[in-house]
C-alpha cells in the first residue's frame, strides 16, 4: 500500500499550449459540433445553446473565462495495487479518451499545470485506489487520468470534499478485457462550483462501471462520456443526486457507440427538496446516446428517475437516442419524474411503521439499486447516511 | 437603501424595457402605462434577459418560451415559469431612472 499526499501550490500558471486546432465534424444530432482543445474554438457560451441552456451561467465564477488559477485544492491518496503519478499535460495519455466539446472543459485542460495519474499493471487485479480531492477555497484547475492495463480489475474512488471553483476532467482508458469501476463523490461543501468533464475509452470486452454521487455543491456540472475501442465493451453508468435549494446538480451524459456489440447502460436517479420561499432545488439529466452506422448488435437503455420531494424544486430530464443502423440488439429510454408516492406510504403505515420513518423507508428505496453498485460498504453506508440527514434536515 | 442611477428616462421609451448591471446584479427597467419598474433580468424558468421581450399592459413577455412577469409584483401570469422574479424600488428624479437593487419589494 502506499500512501500519499501533495498540496498544489497557489499558482498563476499561464494557458498550456493548445494542441491541435478547431475540428469541426459533420453535424449530426448527439455528437459536439466542435471537438478541440483550443479553448478559442468555442464561443463564450450566452446560455441559449443547446449544451449550456439549462446552467446558470452567472455561478460559474469565472470558469467561462478560464480565470487564472488563485486557490488551491489538496489531493491525497491510498491505493492498493494501482501507482498514483504526475505526469505533463504534453503526456500522450492525456487526451487520449477526452477531446473537449465545450468551452469549461477546454479551458480546464488548458490552465491544469500537470495531471495525476492513475495506473494499474496488466493483468493485475484486486487494484484500489481512493483520491481525496479537498477544496481549499478559490479556483482550481486539474486533470486525471486512470489508466488501467488489459485484463486488469480495479476500483477509483474520487472523493470531492471541502469548497472552491474547481474544474478538473477525468478521462479513463480501460484496457482490453480490464474492469473499472470508478466512483466520484461530490460530497462538497454547499458553496462550491464543480465542472467536469468524465470521459471514458473503453477497451474490447472491457467493463467501466462509473458510479456519479452527489450531495453538496452550490453548483455541479459533471459530463461522463463513453466512447468503444473495440466490440463487446460494456459501459454502466449510475447516478445519484440529492438536490437542495439553492443547488444546481447537473449530469449531462454522452454514449457513443463506435464499435459493434457493445452495451450500455444509464441509471440515474434524483431526489429534490426545495422550499417556495427559497431560492429552487434544480437537478437537470440529459442522456445522449448514438449508434453509429457500423456498431451493429448494440444494446442500450437509459433510465432517469427523478424524485420530487416539496414545492420549489425543478428537474430537467431529456434522454436522447439517435440511431443510424437498424441491427440493435435492443436501444431504449425511460424517464419519469413524480411526487412522493402516497400509496407507498400508506402500505407502510398500515403496518404500524410512523411516517417519519415511513418517508426515509421510501427514499432509501428509492436509491437503494443505485448504492448497491458501490463495491465498498464504508463508501455505501456514507451515502445512505448522508441521504438520510437530508431527510432529517428537511423534516421528513 | 442606496438608489443608483439605472438610466435616463428619455433613453427609455414607453412599452419598452433595457438591461442594466447594477452591483453586478442583472436589472431589467421597463417603462409601461406611464410608469417604470425595475425588475430582476432574469426569467426564473430559463436563463433569459426579460429585457430582451416585449413590453405590454404592466407585463414584459420572455421571448423564449412566452411567460409574462407583472411588473409591479414580479409574479408570472402564466407558464411555463412558475416562481416570481424579485422586484426593486424605482424612483424617477427629473431624467433620471433611480433604482435600488437592495432594497427588494
Amino acid at each position: 500500500m502506499t500512501v500519499g499526499s501533495e498540496l498544489a501550490a497557489a499558482a498563476t500558471a499561464g494557458p498550456g499550449a493548445p494542441v491541435g486546432g478547431p475540428g469541426v465534424r459533420k453535424k449530426t444530432g448527439s455528437l459536439p459540433r466542435v471537438l478541440s482543445r483550443d479553448p478559442e474554438a468555442f464561443g463564450k457560451p450566452t446560455g441559449r445553446e443547446e449544451e449550456w441552456r439549462f446552467t446558470p451561467l452567472r455561478r460559474l465564477r469565472g470558469l467561462l473565462d478560464g480565470v487564472p488559477e488563485d486557490g488551491s485544492v489538496g489531493v491525497s491518496w491510498e491505493s492498493v495495487q494501482a501507482s498514483v503519478d504526475r505526469i505533463g499535460m504534453d503526456d500522450p495519455r492525456v487526451g487520449t479518451a477526452l477531446t473537449p466539446a465545450d468551452r469549461v472543459t477546454a479551458l480546464a485542460m488548458a490552465n491544469a499545470t500537470d495531471a495525476a495519474v492513475i495506473s494499474v499493471p496488466a493483468e493485475q487485479t484486486d487494484a484500489l485506489t481512493t483520491l481525496v480531492v479537498r477544496g481549499k477555497g478559490g479556483t482550481a484547475y486539474r486533470h486525471l487520468v486512470i489508466e488501467i492495463g488489459r485484463f486488469a480489475r480495479a476500483t477509483v474512488v474520487l472523493d470531492h470534499v471541502g469548497t472552491g471553483t474547481v474544474a478538473a476532467n477525468v478521462e479513463m482508458l480501460v484496457g482490453d478485457g480490464a474492469e473499472l469501476t470508478v466512483v466520484s463523490l461530490q460530497d462538497w461543501d454547499d458553496d462550491a462550483v464543480h465542472l467536469g468533464a468524465h470521459a471514458a475509452r473503453v477497451g474490447r470486452d472491457a467493463k467501466l462501471k462509473h458510479v456519479a454521487v452527489t450531495l453538496g455543491g452550490e453548483t455541479v456540472r459533471l459530463l461522463p462520456t463513453v466512447t468503444y475501442a473495440g466490440t463487446g465493451g460494456d459501459a454502466e453508468l449510475f447516478g445519484l443526486s440529492f438536490t437542495d435549494s439553492g443547488q444546481h446538480h447537473e449530469h449531462r451524459l454522452f454514449v457513443d457507440h463506435t464499435a459493434s456489440n457493445c452495451r450500455s447502460r444509464v441509471t440515474y436517479k434524483s431526489a429534490l427538496q426545495g422550499a417556495e420561499d427559497k431560492p429552487e432545488a434544480h437537478a437537470v439529466w440529459v442522456g445522449d446516446v448514438l449508434i453509429r452506422a457500423d456498431a451493429l448488435g448494440t444494446d442500450t437503455y437509459e433510465l432517469n428517475r427523478n424524485l420530487v420531494l416539496s414545492d420549489g424544486a425543478r428537474a430537467d430530464s431529456i434522454p436522447n437516442l439517435e440511431i443510424e443502423t437498424g441491427e440493435v440488439t435492443g436501444a431504449g429510454h425511460a424517464s419519469a419524474t413524480g411526487r412522493f408516492d402516497d400509496e407507498a406510504l400508506f402500505y407502510l403505515m398500515a403496518r404500524g411503521i410512523p411516517a417519519d420513518e415511513a418517508r426515509r423507508l421510501v427514499v432509501r428505496g428509492f436509491f437503494a439499486e443505485i448504492v448497491a453498485q458501490i463495491p465498498l460498504e464504508d463508501v455505501r453506508d456514507r451515502i445512505t447516511a448522508a441521504v438520510e440527514d437530508e431527510l432529517v434536515g428537511v423534516g421528513l | 437603501m442606496t438608489f443608483q442611477t439605472a438610466c435616463r428616462l428619455s433613453e427609455l421609451a414607453e412599452e419598452s424595457a433595457m438591461h442594466v448591471e447594477l452591483d453586478g446584479e442583472p436589472v431589467c427597467v421597463a417603462r409601461s402605462q406611464g410608469r417604470v419598474h425595475a425588475i430582476y433580468d432574469v426569467c426564473s424558468h430559463a436563463e433569459v434577459a426579460l429585457s430582451e421581450g416585449d413590453v405590454e399592459d404592466g407585463t414584459v413577455e420572455c421571448w423564449l418560451h412566452g411567460s409574462r412577469f407583472d411588473l409591479t409584483s414580479g409574479k408570472p401570469t402564466g407558464l411555463p415559469a412558475t416562481r416570481p422574479v424579485p422586484v426593486y424600488a424605482v424612483k424617477v428624479e427629473g431624467d433620471d431612472v433611480l433604482v435600488d437593487v437592495e432594497s427588494e419589494l
